[in-house]
């Protein structure tokens, strides 16, 4: 540190000046003189010194005006002025305070506490510089952050509001920056026509917290779009989390995937506080409750990805929230906590108001206004009422197959763990002429493989799901058979025809299953609304042509397209 | 401490500051103090209070730091009087104290400078 | 927020022990509670009796002492964790990862 500052004497008095610019220059500072305070304020200009020393009353200009101009020209950098006066006069010393004096030196000089001061002023200063240039250092940074950010935002919106966040069906409320929170929430349309929903919540908090989401969001749209079910996307999600990031860093997230044609809800809550299925018709409101690990915690052969399954009615909502809500303190460092959230819903009456009664409660228990807390409510409707948006796809479609024909038998061991519906549906969307009905060829093969898995090859009756502990019934089932599963077989054939202005898609789908009386089945589907066999019609209205074979254990359904259309 | 003229202990300590350039010292502050007393004179013929009041601070000043303490007290005193203009009354006689004090220290400042050119 | 560690007399467990808030700031106290020891303890013991409240940043600190101390064979365990902890800790599922008394 240079200890050699240079200082600005102004007094009138020459003797003074004299004597005060022997003692300093003895104490190995430079030593600038004036002799009014026109003349200090010339030589400030003109020298930038560290430090003046300044007497109060001088001719042409006094002390005190020269000190004010000097510190308005210094401006935020500190240039000490000590006064030279005697200590006895107090209105004297309130002015020279007024004028932005520092300290005050009084006659006779005195060597040691002028040396002092000198020091104490030097330190001020110094430290007043620091604090500016760290100041400014800080500012830089945080400009450079926040310039990251938005950055980051705005590549993160493109990436999470590709979805359908805005499907009449869905609200949700979130903070334009809760990416920085790690809160995430994802939407989106399976090629069937229904809907996955993601709601996350990484550890941390800024950039680190957003940083996983990206590759989140992209594997959860990728997926979905190619129509993998949830818990493959679930498998995918968390292996490719495990794998970038650092241990300690996870998302607690909770996933839906809501089946508008055959009203059920498939939940897997992994670390987020409870959701809720909330009926409608009986007011009553099921836990969806965290049974995992958070997402990015397990090594993939760990990894568990069973879903719960519930039957909805038009109009049941499913709620998600994030542990914001649950985490909001009040002045006294109280949690909001889950039973004031179940006070607000049982004063709820009308389920589209509460959103707003959940934030005027928080904002009640916080004294202020609530902005990092995540929430949405996915209402079940009819899926016609919901836009499908159109496939999309990288390739113009010029090189087009048309004539061919290919047949898959999938068997025991591949149906538990493979999922072949993405695979013939990628295939399948390299015809051109299907692609505008790529949303109805999905849900027609979709339903066609479960129907052929579950009633076929694992012999599960579809009456069962008649009502709400049957339908669990039915799906735990589904999943001890399949996980017990040693022969059985679904067998796809695809047979591609050219016609005079288009083409025909014929799919006959086969199981090893006893079959059924179709007859039976049909019959009952038109008479009954019930939970079950919702799927038969729908196949019937949005194909073409189809045809059961009079066993029930193969249907023949087809597509045609025509160029000219 | 109103009877001493000049501090002897204050002077060693300004020869020890000043070294080579203690003369000149004592040479600045006598031809410095000539200046203000002519001042005060002025600004008593002119019964201008804020100059005598101004002339009388900074020669006060000046009167401490040279270990003048019978003249520095003189020059509060014809300072403080200067504050009240309806007092001008007793300014000439402590401007008459002020001439005759600072006669006595010069002829003293005078005699210390030779003293340091000697040695 | 204050964390102190304590080994066993015989050297084969370490007792980490959190009090007030275990969230962010306590990030490099907690590291240097088991990484500042000249020891390596077969058990660790994290113990919560005055842990006021509990973070997703205090379970990624506890992974990463789980993988510091040899990640699916460590043996650790949380101790005296009290109702509001305790919920945190069943949300997450963190039984599947730790012993919780």
């Amino acid at each position: 540190m240079d200890a050699r500052l240079s200082i600005l004497i102004a007094e009138d008095n020459a003797a003074d000046r004299m004597l005060l610019s022997s003692i300093i220059s003895r104490q190995g500072h430079r030593v600038l003189t004036a002799s009014n305070g026109l003349e200090a304020v010339a030589m400030f200009d003109q020298e930038q010194p560290d430090l003046v020393l300044m007497d109060a009353l001088m001719p042409v200009m006094d002390g005190f005006e020269a000190a004010r101009r000097i510190k308005l020209k210094a401006g935020e950098a500190l240039v000490p002025i000590i006064f030279l006066t005697s200590l006895t006069e107090g209105e004297a010393l309130v002015r020279c305070l007024e004028a932005g004096g520092d300290d005050f030196l009084a006659k006779p000089y005195n060597r040691v506490i002028l040396d002092a001061k000198i020091k104490a002023m030097d330190r001020l200063r110094r430290l007043q510089a620091t604090v500016l240039e760290q100041r400014d250092l800080i500012a830089r940074h945080n400009e450079h952050l926040l310039n990251e950010q938005r950055v980051a935002k705005a590549v993160f919106d493109k990436v999470a509001h590709s979805g359908c966040l805005n499907a009449p069906n869905i609200r949700y409320l979130q903070s334009p920056f809760a990416v920085f929170n790690g809160d995430l929430l994802l939407a989106a349309f399976k090629p069937s026509g229904g809907m996955h929903v993601l709601l996350g919540d990484f550890t941390g908090h800024g950039l680190p917290a957003a940083i996983g989401a990206m590759p989140l969001a992209e594997v959860f749209y990728g997926m979905t779009a190619k129509g993998y079910s949830l818990s493959e996307i679930l498998r995918e999600v968390n292996a490719k989390l495990k794998r970038i990031l650092p241990v300690g860093v996870f998302c607690c997230a909770t996933l839906l995937n809501l089946s508008f044609q055959r009203r059920i809800v498939e939940v897997w809550n992994g670390g987020l506080p409870d959701g809720y299925v909330h009926r409608i018709a009986t007011g009553e409101r099921l836990p969806l409750v965290s049974r995992h690990l958070p997402l990015g915690v397990l090594e993939p052969s760990d990894f568990n990805d069973a879903c719960e399954i519930y039957p909805m009615e038009l109009g049941d909502r499913v709620f998600l929230l994030s542990d914001g809500v649950l985490e909001t303190s009040n002045p006294a460092e109280q949690l909001f906590g889950e039973s004031r959230l179940l006070n607000v819903f049982a004063a709820n009456r009308q389920p589209d108001l509460l959103f707003d009664e959940i934030q005027q409660a928080l904002s009640a228990f916080r004294g202020k206004a609530q902005d990092d807390v995540s929430m949405v409510q996915v209402c079940l409707v009819e899926a016609e009422s919901l836009p499908r948006p159109p496939l999309a796809f990288a390739d113009s479609g010029q090189s087009s197959p048309l004539d061919w024909a290919a047949s898959f038998e999938f068997r025991a061991q591949t149906l538990k763990r493979f999922n072949p519906l993405p695979f013939l549906l990628q295939l399948l969307l390299e015809v051109q002429g299907l692609r505008l009905q790529g949303g109805a060829l999905y849900s027609v093969l979709a339903e066609l493989y479960s129907n052929a898995l579950e009633h076929g090859v694992l012999g599960l009756d579809s009456q069962l799901k008649c009502d709400a502990p049957g339908f669990a019934h039915y799906y735990r089932e589904r999943t001890r058979r399949l996980a017990e599963l040693d022969q059985g077989y679904v067998r796809f054939h695809l047979q591609l025809l050219p016609e005079a202005s288009g083409g025909r898609l014929v799919i006959k789908v086969e199981d090893s299953g006893t079959g059924f009386d179709v007859q039976q089945v049909l019959e009952r589907q038109r008479t009954a609304q019930s939970l079950s066999g919702r799927g038969l019609g729908l196949i019937r209205r949005l194909t073409e042509r189809s045809t059961w074979a009079a066993d029930g254990r193969g249907v023949s359904v087809e597509f045609s397209w025509n160029d000219q259309a | 401490m109103a009877d001493i003229h000049l501090d002897s202990a204050v002077l060693a300590g300004l020869q020890d500051i000043m070294e080579a350039e203690y003369p000149l010292l004592l040479d600045t502050f006598i031809a410095d103090s000539e200046e203000r007393l002519r001042l005060l004179h002025e600004a008593l013929a002119n019964s201008d209070a804020h100059e005598l009041r101004l002339a009388a601070h900074s020669f006060k000043g000046s009167c401490s730091n040279m270990g003048a303490p019978a003249l520095a007290l003189l020059c509060k005193q014809l300072e403080d009087d200067s504050r009240n203009a309806d007092v001008l009354v007793e300014a000439p006689a402590v401007l008459e104290q002020i001439e005759r004090e600072f006669a006595i220290v010069r002829i003293l400042l005078k005699s210390e400078r030779q003293r340091f050119s000697s040695l | 927020m204050a964390i102190t560690s304590l080994p066993s007399s015989d050297g084969q467990e370490l007792t980490i022990r959190i009090q007030g808030r275990f969230d962010f700031g306590a990030h490099q106290a907690f590291r240097d509670s088991y990484e500042r020891i000249n020891f390596t303890p077969k058990r660790y013991v994290v113990d919560l009796d005055h842990t006021t409240y509990l973070d997703s940043s205090a379970l990624g600190m506890l992974l990463l002492l789980r993988d510091h101390a040899g990640g699916d064979h460590a043996q650790i365990s949380l101790v005296n964790c009290n109702a509001d902890v305790r919920k945190i800790l069943a949300i997450s599922n963190f039984e599947q990862l730790f012993k919780i008394i």
